[in-house]
């Protein structure tokens, strides 16, 4: 009788912890599949890296080549007034379209996120940058007569959007984070006047409890715009 | 009585032993599992690093023809140089090529028109217009205009109750012209929630949208000086 109770017990027992490894070892099963996927991954980054590297080097020497036309453009219309006009004209032009870095006088403004708001004492919708802060201030340096915008480094231009998406902000695509600094060339009574009077967009975020600070720098440096400016719907008219 | 004993003693040590053996090999076993739970990261890695491949790809695809392009310039400067002829062709062409990037000339090309009008208990904002701008640029728009005014740079105010865009006193219904890919521009402001469309037509805003062809949008008007930025000079 004991024997017949053990014998079961010991069966029984045994059963489970068959069942239970032979679960197991289908699931770790998966584990091969596990080393393959680690190495596609290894091969798909050394992929990334390699597309990186290649577009650094043609960024390289797409930067040099403008500077070569630049220079050749120079050369060829030395001769010639009006061409020498129409090459200065587009040297003007690179410098509204961002495709060069800038100098000049102007207004620096640093938008920051409450450090409040992630202890939880103040409300975090209210304290924190969002996009469309940015996208505010932007616009109000334009009214001010901004001639060259950047937001951390990315160049504002003609076709730049400021996006969020989950927590991330955006500037031509490139995540940027706070603190963010705004820099823009222009007459530096004009943009800090109609920045910081009261009422205006910077004294709202202020009283939101947004840390803002605001610099009148002489000679600010507006970064060029990272990328290739070229239209694929757009065709001149006529 | 006594040997059934030291039998007993004996099989419930062996049981014992046997089961610790069985729960060590099964707890090492589940900790393999739990490692095995990253697969799912990792699985969201791959895609991830697929997309940065794709990106990149293009990145640098669109960098290269750029420097074809600029290379072709440069040659064909070159050789009026060395023949000693006019360039003035070569620049007429460079610079309405800069001023069309620019804004500086009328255009055309496929596109969206919407149309925003206020209703009896909905009014159309600037922010509203600077927010659909915005968009619109996401959605890869090449070329804006509101009420026929080219949006350049964003410039856009409300004076006493007056909207201004780019300088211009406009009014409503506002007429926001975009060129680019028309599937990819009424798509994104489309989409349902996080859409420009689906976000204001439910509080209240009369919004039309239309594709077409043929998109017409007028040049910047205004004036574009240069008064305090100048270029740094990168060689010294």
């Amino acid at each position: 009788m004991k024997r017949k109770q053990i014998a079961i017990t010991l069966g029984i027992m045994c059963f489970i912890l068959a069942i239970g490894i032979a679960v197991q070892i289908k699931t770790t099963g998966h584990n091969n599949s596990t080393v393959a996927q680690s190495l596609t991954d290894d091969s798909l980054r050394d992929e990334v890296l390699r597309w990186k590297e290649r577009y650094d080097n043609a960024y390289a020497e797409l930067t040099e080549s403008e500077k070569e036309l630049t220079q050749i453009r120079q050369q060829a219309s030395q001769n010639d007034t009006t061409s020498t006009a129409k090459q200065e004209q587009i040297k003007a032009n690179n410098m509204l379209l961002g495709t060069v870095e800038v100098e000049g006088p102007g207004l620096q403004i640093t938008l920051e996120d409450n450090a409040m708001a992630a202890v939880g004492l103040l409300d975090p919708s209210l304290v924190l940058v969002h996009y469309d802060d940015i996208l505010q201030v932007i616009n109000a340096l334009n009214n001010a007569g901004a001639e060259a915008i950047s937001v951390n480094g990315q160049r504002i231009i003609t076709t730049t959007a400021i996006t969020c998406e989950g927590n991330v902000i955006k500037v031509n695509g490139e995540k940027v984070s706070s603190p963010f600094v705004i820099k823009a060339i222009g007459s530096q009574g004009a943009l800090y006047g109609a920045l910081t009077m009261p009422g205006g967009y910077l004294d709202i975020l202020e009283d939101y409890g947004v840390i803002v600070k605001t610099e009148q720098v002489d000679n600010l440096v507006v970064e060029k715009y990272n990328g290739i400016i070229s239209y694929k719907y757009v065709k001149n008219a006529e | 009585m006594k040997i059934e004993k030291k039998n007993e003693i004996i099989m419930a040590v062996i049981i014992c032993v046997v089961s610790i053996v069985l729960f060590a090999v099964m707890f090492m076993q589940f900790k393999t599992i739990e490692e095995t739970d990253i697969t799912a990261i990792e699985n969201m890695r791959e895609a991830e690093l697929r997309t940065a491949i794709s990106e990149w790809k293009g990145k640098y695809e669109a960098t290269q023809e750029q420097l074809d392009t600029n290379m072709k310039s440069i040659a064909e400067y070159r050789e009026t140089i060395e023949k000693n002829e006019e360039a003035s062709d070569l620049i007429d062409e460079d610079l309405k090529e800069s001023n069309m990037l620019l804004g500086k000339t009328d255009v055309t090309g496929e596109g969206v028109v919407l149309t925003l009008n206020n209703t009896d208990n909905y009014t159309v904002t600037y922010s509203h217009l600077l927010e659909l701008v915005n968009e619109l640029r996401y959605a890869g728009a090449e070329a804006i205009s509101i009420n026929d005014v080219r949006i350049v740079m964003t410039e856009i105010v409300e004076v006493q109750l007056r909207m201004m865009v780019s300088g211009q006193r406009i009014s409503a219904p506002y007429v926001v012209k975009a060129i680019g890919n028309q599937t990819y521009l009424s798509s994104t402001l489309s989409l349902k929630d996080s859409g420009f469309i689906d976000r204001y037509q439910a509080s209240g805003m009369d919004i039309k949208l239309e594709t077409s062809r043929n998109v017409k949008i007028l040049k910047y008007n205004g004036e574009m000086n240069i008064k305090y930025m100048k270029e740094v000079n990168t060689e010294s």
